[in-house]
């Protein structure tokens, strides 16, 4: 064997390689080995080298940007009342789905995740789609990307995620540390408290760490302002995380900073104020895509949908491989009439290199609606292939459902809508389209059954409700269709067949 | 209306406990000007006071519960009222009136057959017993019944019941004997007008149902229904620009109906904007993905613009939806020429020729297959089945044919020596200027070019369909989330 590199050396190289893995057990042994030669002059030590190092690699190993980290809790969602305004103008609040100036396409057209919000083409940590009104709303409707918790459920599992990654422990016991011991030594502390933030979650900790290093540091950095907002943000007090993303800002123009304190006034339910924030930062930062694609995000949560093209496509002009902004471009021509637009969209992306069953499952429908025969289907087997859990694989029967209704062949269509139950029970949307297509037959009662089970699995979705109303009224049970078309109406005020319906059944309301 | 006389009768019935009785004034002044939360706090203080006996406040009552579509309620209300004044018809028709509105029809019939022996001379019950009749199918039975309630009094509503009556038994001519009395006695009902010009439009006879349309619109220019039948009337005729004014009104107080979309695409098709009549019907067929009629007019569409794969792939969807319509399978099979699947053309020119009876276009695009396909003996006998439908409409209407079919049957009877006589000679010079859909064909001189089937069937505009139950809308379709 040539030259041994030095283990010290060679762990750094590793961590500059993002071999977390490998430099955290190079610093294990580093750690283990004796360190009594160590000189006593110098600050910092080979030992100290050594766990500073291993706690950033720690660190990285579960690290997920604070910014995209934006999970609300049914507890946030219901409990909590950090907005100013309870009843706000129309336009400047993100609590009022359904106050739609930009003109998107309607919920007849593209579909509703909650009561007037449209589904977006891209899923976040952060999409909201819409508030549960009462606790226990939402204890029985599931609204964000993940399955909800009922108090930063996530935040926890990640900080238990460390646990199960080093049998023999936590490595640092965070009780027995002196934190304003290690608070006089920047370049320790602001590793350690990078580990404390993401890798243990222990909030509480990391911000007396942080409040001891930003005394230390006399308030002059501004990345202890910052860190000392995120631990106020996590911990719910916003107005003070404010103040302090403020006061970072005015030492150091940071990206970062601006990103964060929108997110604050996101959560106060600021829209306005968040988008002038951005519109600030642009003028900082000319072209910044992050915070163009900011804008763009407020504005989809607003439900002006056409603004928020505007800002995506703004976004790609800067940077033509941004995922988010392709998949909502693309999703917002195919409900415009444009599938053959949408289908270029998101045929960039198969470019790119993404390669998963929601993009080919989009693909397939943009192939159909756009007349291109030949690669529809090969595009949803490929789809049904790729598919990772039983959700993804009904989405795409579903989807082939449409098709098969496109082409005519409605057993086929019910076959599909079937499989689609047998792989997702709860999917209100197949519920509805098998029981139009058991109407078609003419078994009534089978479509009643199965329009009552959409219509409780998904109350926002007007369809469920406008059949079961048209099909009662059809037998003659007034009542019921009368119920049922109220509730239609709840669901898309604007639904010219409902508002008729309405109208003929006051009238044999009011009559004789 | 059942409000007119029903103060007065209240009093005078029970004038022996005035005490109960005596806020009903109030009572029904608040009901009448719709000020139903004033007036349902007046009745729990009457009732209060009562004890549950006052037979006005539990009947008004239930009156602004069936108001707010609590039929039940109401129901039991009315149950109330006429246990408290069982000789009441009134009380015996509302109970019944109840059941009718929660579905019950047999238990309805039951109720206001009591109601009829306290009170024969009372329309309503007539009226409601028919209505009743109709949703328990004993047509017979509610067309005796709606007549006795026309012949005690006559109301718009019972001419129109009849009238659906007749149309759900099929009897075209009587129900529109039904709503021509019915206009006449009420001259200004748009949607009795509208019906009766739908009903024309359905018999072909032009001139009337634009009549009466017309008149819907004059009295209901918002009429979305009579909008869309004359819109559609003057598509047939070639004013598509009338047409699209038309639609435009309706288009933003409706903007998401097929059937309207469906027209909008054929008047840019019928102004040659191909592209935009794609767009358009393709927006309605994804609002109705089981109408047939907006498939038929995409593949239509489609085989226009040489496009055959899309138009074959929306024909044959059509098909599936509607099996028993020759048309379709002659353009299906169009198509199929385009796309070199001869043999499955031929097939689907005989399932044609079979389901159809009077379109010679069928025989003549036949005709020209089999001739380029070098089967003289064939195209001769189609020819002349085509020959004998057009001498047979010649006879029972004055339709006039399609120029553009002309020509290509008259260079096939040369093709196939045997158009010296051509019928429709005379018939083809006047209807000149009418341009139906039809292929730009290529104007040719040699008998190969025939093959490109000339004239195609006519596109479809669909007014409002009256009769027809109403179209389910299916889940839209859902677009997957993409997720990081």
């Amino acid at each position: 064997m040539g030259l041994e590199p030095e283990p010290l050396f060679q762990a750094w190289s590793y961590f500059r390689r993002r071999k977390f893995r490998q430099c955290s057990d190079l610093c294990s042994q580093l750690l283990e080995g004796p360190h009594g030669e160590q000189e006593p002059d110098s600050e910092y030590s080979v030992f100290q080298a050594a766990w500073s190092l291993k706690t950033r690699a720690l660190t990285e190993m579960v690290y997920v940007d604070e910014i995209d980290m934006d999970q609300e809790e049914i507890a946030e969602m219901v409990l909590d009342e950090n907005a100013i305004a309870q009843v706000a103008r129309p336009g400047t609040s993100l609590k009022l789905p359904g106050t739609s100036q930009g003109g998107g396409p309607s919920p007849a057209v593209r579909p509703v995740t909650q009561s007037g919000r449209p589904i977006t083409g891209f899923v976040r940590p952060s999409t909201q789609s819409g508030r549960p009104g009462t606790m226990e709303q939402a204890i029985n409707t599931p609204l964000t990307a993940r399955p909800i918790t009922s108090a930063s459920g996530r935040y926890i599992r990640l900080g238990t995620a460390s646990m199960i990654t080093n049998p023999d422990g936590p490595f640092i016991n965070l009780s027995r540390l002196n934190l304003a011991k290690y608070a006089q030594k920047p370049k320790l502390a602001k590793a350690l408290f990078e580990y404390i933030f993401h890798h243990e979650n222990d909030i509480k900790n990391a911000l007396h760490l942080a409040a001891l290093a930003t005394e230390h540091a006399q308030f002059k950095d501004w990345w202890w302002k910052v860190q000392i907002g995120k631990c106020y943000y996590r911990l719910g007090l916003y107005r003070e995380a404010e103040k302090q993303f403020k006061s970072a800002l005015k030492q150091q123009d940071m990206v970062d900073t601006i990103l964060y304190l929108a997110k604050v006034y996101l959560r106060m339910d600021q829209p306005v104020t968040a988008l002038n924030l951005f519109k600030q930062g642009l003028d900082r930062f000319p072209g910044e895509v992050t915070l163009i694609c900011g804008i763009a995000r407020i504005h989809e949560e607003m439900n002006n949908i056409s603004s928020a093209a505007e800002y995506y496509k703004d976004v790609l002009k800067q940077d033509n491989t941004h995922v988010e902004a392709i998949a909502c471009i693309g999703s917002n021509h195919f409900y415009s009439d444009q599938p053959e637009i949408a289908l270029r969209f998101y045929r960039r992306l198969l470019q790119m290199g993404v390669y998963n069953c929601q993009l080919f499952n989009n693909l397939g429908l943009c192939c159909f609606y756009a007349q291109q025969y030949d690669m529809t289907l090969s595009s949803f087997e490929r789809a049904l292939f790729l598919a990772e859990n039983e959700e993804e694989t009904a989405d795409v029967w579903y989807n082939l459902g449409h098709v098969a209704v496109g082409i005519g062949d409605l057993n086929l269509a019910y076959q599909c809508f079937k499989l689609t139950l047998v792989n997702n029970n709860d999917y209100a949307e197949a519920y509805n389209n098998l029981a139009v297509l058991e109407m078609r037959k003419g078994h009534i009662e089978q479509a009643r059954a199965l329009l009552q089970t959409a219509s409780s699995l998904a109350p926002h979705m007007y369809e469920p409700h406008f059949n079961f109303a048209v099909l009662s009224e059809k037998v003659g049970d007034l009542q019921r269709s009368y119920t049922a078309a109220q509730k239609s109406e709840e669901a898309f005020p604007g639904h010219v067949d409902t508002q008729q319906l309405i109208k003929q059944l006051k009238q044999h309301f009011a009559m004789l | 209306c059942f409000w007119k006389n029903q103060f007065p009768r209240a009093v005078e019935q029970s004038p022996e406990l005035p005490a109960l009785e005596r806020k009903n004034w109030l009572i029904y002044l608040l009901y009448v000007r719709r000020d139903y939360e004033e007036c349902k706090a007046l009745i729990k203080e009457q009732l209060q006071e009562s004890h549950g006996l006052c037979e006005y406040a539990v009947y008004v009552q239930a009156l602004i519960f069936r108001l707010e579509g609590k039929i039940q309620e109401s129901l039991e209300l009315f149950q109330t009222c006429s246990i408290l004044n069982p000789r009441s018809t009134d009380n015996l028709k509302q109970v019944a009136r109840s059941l009718f509105l929660l579905g019950k029809h047999k238990a309805a019939i039951e109720v206001y057959n009591e109601a009829a022996k306290l009170d024969e001379k009372d329309w309503e019950i007539s009226h409601n017993l028919g209505v009743c009749y109709m949703y328990l199918k004993h047509f017979n039975k509610a067309r005796d019944q709606l007549n006795n309630a026309l012949e005690l009094s006559r109301h718009d509503l019972t001419y129109m019941m009849l009238g659906k009556i007749h149309l759900l038994e099929g009897e075209m001519d009587k129900a529109i004997e039904v709503y021509k009395k019915a206009v006449e006695f009420s001259p200004e009902n748009a949607d009795l007008l509208t019906t009766l010009g739908l009903l024309y439009l359905q018999l072909g006879d032009y001139q009337k149902a634009f009549e009466h349309l017309g008149n819907a619109l004059t009295y209901n220019p918002g009429n979305y229904k009579a909008t869309l039948a004359a819109g559609s009337m003057m598509q047939a005729h070639g004013d598509f620009d009338v047409a699209l004014s038309k639609y435009r009104v309706v288009a933003s107080t409706v903007p998401e109906s097929p059937p309207l979309w469906n027209n909008i695409g054929m008047c840019f098709f019928g102004k040659k904007k191909y592209i935009a009549a794609i767009s358009c019907l393709k927006r309605a067929n994804y609002l109705a993905p089981f109408d047939w009629k907006i498939l038929y007019n995409l593949g239509l569409v489609h085989l226009t613009m040489q496009q055959y794969a899309s138009a074959f792939h929306f024909l044959s969807a059509a098909i599936n939806f509607q099996p028993k319509m020759g048309e379709l399978y002659m353009l299906l099979a169009v198509a199929l020429t385009n796309l070199e699947d001869i043999e499955n053309a031929k097939r689907s020119y005989e399932q044609a020729v079979a389901l159809d009876k009077c379109n010679p276009l069928v025989n003549l695009n036949y005709a020209v297959l089999l001739y380029n396909q070098g089967d003289k003996k064939g195209a001769l006998s189609q020819y002349q089945e085509m020959e004998k439908k057009v001498n047979a409409l010649k006879e029972s209407s004055t339709l006039d044919f399609d120029p553009e079919m002309v020509e290509v049957a008259q260079k096939m009877g040369a093709a196939l020596q045997v158009g010296e006589s051509l019928v429709w000679t005379k018939a083809s010079k006047e209807s000149k200027s009418k341009q139906k859909a039809a292929l730009p064909g290529k104007s040719s001189s040699t008998q190969q070019s025939l093959g490109s089937n000339q004239a195609l069937g006519q596109a479809m505009s669909s007014a409002a369909g009256y009769g027809k139950t109403m179209q389910l809308p299916s889940g839209t379709s859902l677009l997957l989330l993409f997720k990081v």
